[in-house]
């Protein structure tokens, strides 16, 4: 492949995705892992981690149970609440994740 | 090149291709005539010079307040990667609640409080956008939920039927066969 070639299918890629590229929806993501503990991992779709966010456990009564914050490796690792309970990932007004106590596997 | 491959006879379609070379770049130019219409269409939405969106859904009262509801596309949720489906709205609030609504808040479901509202609509007040996120195991008697925050504190909650917010999505989760 030339060079020209080569500079023609980059232009294609780069244009190809660079909307993808926009959309940064937060996500995440938790499993019960051995012990009573549950395992949240925060990150945004387009690919980017998210140390240091706020990942609250709240109870169904709404009062929060477990105020945390995503460690470096956008991980956080808490012990299983006997109340029932759901995780809020708050990135920000707007930027929230819910995820209910019925919706994290069990190992 | 070597007079040794010049004294060589061209070729049938050599000989075509280098009289007809010209013309048929020509056509080339005509390529991004086939992908106008479409950019077009694309370009008057995001204006909009089409409307609020591709489907309006109408006005909705919330409180004291009203906005104006619509559907980016008429069309499934997308997938965006491991975040799951999403689908795009449209939102413009009413003359007289633009100085009063400080947030609009978008979720599928009651909130649960106001900081777990859902995804917010951001943009100017005549023409706001939210990404809100489909869950696959979305039942059809759903409700799309709306939530506005003033500026004085007050918060205002309204509902429709998802099926009458967006009956593609509908279709979609019918087809998907409900997931558990």
């Amino acid at each position: 492949m030339t060079l020209r070639s080569l500079n023609a299918a980059l232009l294609v890629l780069c244009a190809g995705f660079s909307a993808s590229a926009l959309a940064h929806n937060p996500m995440c993501e938790c499993k019960e892992i051995p012990g009573e503990q549950i395992q949240c991992t925060g990150g945004f779709s387009d690919g980017s981690g998210a140390p240091g966010v706020t990942l609250d456990v709240i109870g169904y009564d709404e009062t929060i149970l477990l105020p945390g914050k995503l460690g470096q490796d956008s991980t956080l690792t808490f012990k299983k609440p006997a109340a029932e309970f759901y995780v809020l990932f708050d990135a920000g007004p707007g930027h929230v994740v819910e995820i209910d106590q019925a919706d994290i596997e069990a190992p | 090149m070597s007079l040794f491959a010049a004294e060589q006879p061209a070729s049938k379609l050599s000989r075509f291709w280098h009289k007809w070379r010209f013309h048929i770049n020509i056509l080339l130019l005509l390529v991004p005539l086939g992908f106008m219409p479409k950019y077009f269409a694309d370009a008057a939405l995001f204006r909009g010079d089409t409307g609020l969106g591709e489907r309006e859904i109408g006005e909705v009262q919330v409180g004291p307040w009203s906005l104006r509801l619509a559907e980016l596309r008429n069309e499934a949720p997308t997938l965006d990667g491991p975040a799951g489906h999403m689908k795009s709205f449209n939102a413009a609030l009413c003359d007289s609640c633009r100085d009063q609504v400080k947030a609009t808040y978008l979720r599928i479901g009651k909130p649960r409080s106001l900081r777990a509202a859902g995804v917010i609509f951001f943009g100017t007040p005549y023409r706001m956008g939210a990404m809100l996120p489909i869950p696959d195991k979305t039942k059809a008697d759903a409700e799309l939920w709306i939530t506005m925050e003033g500026w004085d504190g007050a918060m205002h909650q309204a509902s429709i039927p998802l099926s009458q917010a967006s009956p593609a999505t509908l279709a979609w989760l019918n087809k998907q066969g409900g997931k558990p």
